[in-house]
């Protein structure tokens, strides 16, 4: 488990914007070290061990895409990417090069805890451990060993790759995955540049769990990036 | 006007050797008939025969078949009817008199005629070059483009000559300073031609084949002349490999050129005119959008600032719910600020054709679900039905961008319509894609903006204080609407609602990379 007060490495060259992250961590008892290069940023990552990186992908002095690479070279310190809209190929490739999440800016200050907080409780699981015998957020209900699927007390009936498909975005739950990395783990690496398949299945998948499929509560779309399984998603009515 | 290139013409009428056929014959008609009559006639009558004989061929042939007639008539004269009959010998000094007027007279009428001739031959050449001009001048004012115009003319110059026509033409500003540089070698590789087409254009007259300049060139060229100065040069080639061009009426080519050469300047002038008008237009939309984005990008830094310094000044004294107040205000005010500044991104991205769509299939309910989550606070007056066919096919689209024209649809609704009203989206597959239709119940768009309202810093009357509350968009939402569906090969319309309020359509076409087919499902491992 993160200690009482973890240390998160800022690496941002805006001034106003390191302004902004370090009032709000502080203000959350986390500790800040902040770099304002990707040189800078990467000397940091070793010499403070930060137990969690926030990496802006707008560097003067590398393609973020390079520094997320780097950083994971040497640890498994979750990264959270920040960068602005309209950047999307550059967030899908540093979170396929192992970056855990992003952030658009402009973003406030509950979404960055909220990402930051669910980033900390994947690191401390060890990477091999085995899922969480059932997995419950909003109104959906998963027995993981049983492979049962249920909202609110009715149970729901998946086909095969649904369920991988449920069982993947559960395994990254809070998190954003990429469509790369779903296709990849669902339909294996020969897949990966079919998305269509993962939007067929994403659109079944929402008939059978989301009261309203045109608003999705519980599987977001990130566009032009991924999925998110919410799992402070609103229990609905059934 | 070129003279010296008028000699050479089409001969018109007979051959020459049909007139001195003719000539014989009249002759020897005119000799049989006198000796059939001499019984009844004088010799002085017979004189008179051949006269006429010598008037009819010489009033409808050249000087050498008249002449002819009039001496061949002296001889058969002297031989059949003049004593001592049989020889040439004269014995009576008044038939050399006789002879004397008859070969003036030869002369004469034959003089005359050529000259009628000649100026009906002329009358006619001028008719038909009148008609070709006119022809021409008819074709070059039908023309749109400059391309078209150079097609029109090469088609009726080529057609005048009997041949190939390519207009070459000398730009303005020669690119790099060479007096022949707007002559491209690939364009003339015949250095006899190039020759020719660059003594033409120097001193505004014909030469190539057939004129007195650069003879030996297998091409004519045909200088195009304006008011002030040449403009460039018809290069006229046989059709064949190696026919040679047909004689033809130079003075019409050269004619021609000149309209041609008037048309081309008229164009070039046009076309500076359009690009000054354009820039004017240009002028006029950029100070709207200054003053429009100045007032929009003032308004809520303002109030972000005023908001601000008083938290910053007062924070401790003020109460609870008014420090409330100020921090949503500078947070609402922020987010408006990020839409204005998005809007106008969107805008520069369209107008400098740099948008990038990167196309994939898929449903049409993802984009807009991101759009009502996105919208869900705007939306909170407005009750959205969503009807989408559950066998709507996947689209190819670019996500973000259909993201945005739902986005701008819906805010244009909830900015426009009373509270309370609903919005209905509905989608349907037709023939050439699948439509879309975001139907409002508000006050409709009158027929005649429904074409404006996609224009550039268009704002519909209505807007006023909602518009204002709801943070504008410097009237570009529409047009970066119209700018995203035409990057996808569609099109977006606004239709009257029966019973009142506006529906934005639009269609996606259907085509796109190829969908590779889904695997089947295993049943293997079962679930559920």
């Amino acid at each position: 488990m993160a200690s009482a007060n973890p240390v998160v490495l800022i690496i941002e060259d805006e001034p106003q914007m390191r302004r902004f992250l370090r009032a709000t961590l502080r203000a959350h008892d986390y500790q800040v070290v902040e770099a304002t290069t990707a040189r800078e940023g990467l000397t940091q990552a070793a010499g403070r061990n930060p137990e969690l990186v926030l990496l802006d992908l707008g560097l003067p002095d590398a393609e973020g895409l390079d520094v997320a690479r780097a950083l994971r070279r040497n640890s498994r310190t979750p990264i959270i990417v920040l960068s602005a809209r309209g950047r999307e190929s550059d967030k899908v490739a540093a979170l396929d090069e192992g970056a855990d999440d992003y952030l658009t800016k402009p973003f406030g200050a509950q979404e960055l805890l909220a990402r930051i907080r669910v980033a900390l409780r994947h690191a401390a699981l060890p990477p091999d451990a085995a899922p969480q015998p059932v997995f419950e957020a909003g109104d959906l209900r998963v027995d993981q060993v049983r492979r049962q699927v249920f909202r609110g007390s009715q149970e729901v009936h998946l086909t095969p790759t649904e369920y991988r498909l449920l069982a993947a975005l559960i395994r990254h739950a809070g998190r954003v995955i990429t469509h790369r990395q779903l296709l990849h783990e669902v339909w294996g690496p020969g897949h990966v540049d079919q998305t269509h398949y993962l939007r067929v299945y994403m659109a079944q998948l929402r008939q059978k769990l989301e009261s309203d499929s045109a608003r999705p509560r519980l599987l977001t779309t990130e566009p032009g990036v991924g999925y998110r399984l919410r799992e402070d998603a609103p229990a609905g009515e059934v | 006007m070129a003279h010296s290139e008028t000699e050479r013409t089409r001969s018109g009428g007979r051959g020459p050797a049909t007139e001195y056929a003719v000539a014989i014959a009249a002759v020897l008609v005119t000799t049989a008939l006198g000796l059939a009559l001499r019984p009844y006639l004088n010799t002085i009558d017979v004189a008179m025969l051949f006269l006429l004989a010598v008037v009819v061929v010489a009033s409808r042939t050249r000087l050498g078949p008249a002449l002819m007639t009039s001496l061949l008539s002296i001889a058969a004269f002297d031989v059949a009817f003049v004593p001592p009959y049989f020889t040439f010998h004269v014995h009576d000094a008044d038939y050399i008199l006789t002879f004397a007027v008859m070969l003036a007279v030869a002369t004469l009428m034959s003089r005359l005629t050529a000259r009628i001739r000649r100026q009906a031959e002329a009358a006619e050449r001028r008719a038909t070059a009148a008609a070709t001009v006119s022809t021409l001048n008819q074709d070059l004012a039908g023309t749109d483009t400059r391309a078209d115009l150079i097609a029109v003319a090469e088609r009726h110059i080529g057609k005048a000559a009997g041949g190939r026509a390519r207009i070459h033409v000398a730009e303005p500003f020669g690119q790099d300073g060479r007096d022949d540089a707007w002559l491209p070698d690939a364009a003339v590789a015949d250095a006899s031609a190039r020759v020719a087409a660059m003594w033409s254009f120097q001193h505004g007259r014909l030469a190539g084949a057939g004129t007195d300049h650069c003879a030996e060139a297998e091409v004519l060229a045909v200088p195009l002349r304006s008011a002030a100065r040449v403009v460039g040069v018809a290069l006229v080639m046989p059709e064949g490999d190696d026919a040679a061009l047909p004689e033809c009426d130079l003075e019409l080519l050269a004619t021609l050129g000149d309209h041609v050469a008037i048309a081309l300047e008229r164009a070039l002038l046009m076309a500076q005119h359009e690009t000054a008008r354009v820039e004017v237009e240009g002028e006029r939309l950029r100070t709207a959008l200054l003053s429009s984005l100045s007032h929009d990008l003032r308004t809520p830094l303002a109030s972000i600032e005023g908001a601000a310094s008083s938290l910053l000044q007062d924070g401790a004294s003020l109460p609870g719910e008014v420090r409330q107040e100020l921090t949503e205000a500078i947070l609402e005010e922020s987010r408006r600020m990020t839409r204005l500044v998005a809007n106008l991104l969107d805008m520069v991205r369209v107008e400098a054709g740099t948008m990038a769509v990167r196309k994939q299939w898929q449903p049409l309910e993802e984009s807009l679900g991101v759009a009502l989550m996105r919208l869900e606070a705007r939306l909170r007056h407005h009750p959205v039905d969503v009807d989408l066919p559950p066998d709507l096919p996947l689209v190819p689209i670019d996500e973000l961008l259909i993201e945005q024209v739902f986005i701008n649809l819906l805010e244009n609704a909830a900015k426009y319509c009373p509270e309370g009203t609903a919005v209905t989206v509905t989608a349907s597959r037709q023939t050439d894609g699948v439509i879309v239709t975001v139907a409002d119940r508000g006050p409709g768009v009158p027929e005649s903006e429904q074409a404006r309202v996609f224009e550039k810093f268009h704002r519909a009357a209505t807007a006023g204080a909602d518009d204002e509350r709801h943070g504008g968009g410097a009237g570009l939402g529409l047009t970066i609407c119209r700018g995203i569906i035409a990057a996808h090969g569609g099109r977006i319309w606004v239709e009257p609602v029966a019973g009142g309020g506006a529906a934005f359509r639009f269609v996606l076409p259907l085509q796109g990379p190829p969908l590779a087919p889904m695997p089947a499902e295993s049943f293997s491992s079962e679930a559920g």
